[in-house]
């Protein structure tokens, strides 16, 4: 096989093999949802075997869990949070209230469609998802990663404008910092 | 072994009578006692029950809105621990100038409820210096838990709503249906409430 310089393909298959078996979360629950990941973590589904783990801080993760309702007060620290982390980064919306509200559609302060905020790779639908749901979102994440189309990062440089036009809408009083990646 | 008074209740209910003649005094039931007192007799009341009949520890306070009557009603609940009695002290404040004293040099924790009622009902409370910004950030507009809040419109407005919920249908009166029931006259009028 002749490695040709310019498309980096070989050099992407193995990128990409190498991320897929190591995802690192940021140890962060948004709602009621982060509740499944302790079962998830520990011996009886065990998801280490999979390669996800939990990670201290923003900067040494690569997926950023979304488990459950947001609340604009959250949704500002999770904006905060999801910008300092560093390349490659995913975001999972796990559970109904991130795809359309679930039972807070009509709340006060309760976002209903993560992905005009965030750009979202990969929803877990359910109330609650169970660990078994949970492990097969990440494996669905992993076979984006494979095949190169997890690439919601990219997304979200290229339409930065409008993701913040979204959030401004919402989050009104503006004190967030501007990164420049 | 200490022994068990049967009629604590009474003896309560008759000492809070004998000792504020305005108040309301039911006994709702075993070892729970409602009080519903003048809003300008409750401190008094509760420096009484604190000090006097031992009930030292407040342990919820919070509010109900009667916008009919253009009423705010406040709940204090109070245990001794002593008697093992609840006492319910219930006091009208006016919905319009929504006002009232704190309890705070009482029950340090009252402090915290007070931050929580000025920011859901608008309640505003003399001698408490703490009402600043608690759980909402950068709240605008009347109070959310104020009955006129009308919570489906501002949550249509002001969140992007994801199409294909439209037609969520209230449910209520098919599950009456089967179960045989009726919905009561007042929730009526709440029953059609659907996505716009």
């Amino acid at each position: 096989m002749i490695y040709d310089k310019s498309s980096g393909k070989i050099v992407d298959i193995i990128k990409n093999y190498a991320r897929k078996h190591s995802l690192w979360i940021v140890a962060y629950g948004t709602g009621c949802g982060a509740i499944e990941l302790p079962p998830t973590m520990t011996s009886r589904y065990d998801a280490e075997r999979f390669g996800i783990r939990g990670s201290a801080t923003p900067r040494q993760a690569d997926v950023l869990l979304i488990t459950g309702y947001l609340a604009v007060k959250t949704l500002k620290r999770v904006i905060r949070t999801y910008e300092q982390m560093q390349d490659p980064k995913y975001v999972i919306g796990f559970g109904s209230c991130t795809i359309n509200g679930g039972m807070y559609w009509d709340s006060y302060n309760t976002v209903k469609a993560l992905d005009r905020y965030l750009p979202v790779d990969v929803y877990i639908n359910g109330c609650m998802p169970r660990p078994e749901a949970v492990i097969s979102g990440f494996i669905e994440l992993q076979k984006l990663i494979e095949a190169g189309k997890a690439n919601g990062a990219k997304k979200y440089k290229e339409n930065l404008d409008w993701y913040r036009e979204n959030q401004r809408k919402v989050i009104k009083n503006w004190k967030m910092p501007d990164y420049n990646w | 072994m200490k022994t068990q008074n049967i009629n604590i209740e009474k003896e309560i209910a008759t000492e809070i009578q004998n000792t504020f003649h305005t108040a309301e005094v039911n006994i709702k039931r075993n070892k729970r006692i409602e009080v519903k007192l003048r809003n300008d007799l409750i401190p008094p009341f509760l420096s009484y029950a604190k000090n006097y009949l031992t009930f030292n520890h407040l342990a919820h306070f919070s509010c109900v809105d009667w916008i009919e009557q253009n009423e705010f009603e406040l709940v204090y609940i109070i245990y001794s621990y002593e008697k093992g009695v609840i006492v319910l002290a219930k006091t009208r404040i006016d919905r319009e100038k929504a006002e009232f004293v704190t309890t705070r040099h009482l029950w340090y924790q009252a402090e915290t409820y007070e931050r929580e009622l000025h920011e859901m009902f608008g309640i505003n409370f003399k001698g408490n210096d703490r009402l600043n910004e608690f759980i909402l950030e950068d709240w605008e507009g009347i109070p959310p838990y104020r009955r006129d809040f009308d919570t489906v419109k501002y949550a249509t407005d002001n969140f992007y709503t994801r199409p294909g919920r439209e037609d969520a249908k209230d449910v209520r009166e098919n599950v009456t249906k089967i179960n045989k029931e009726e919905i009561p006259e007042f929730a009526k009028e709440y029953s059609v409430r659907s996505l716009k």
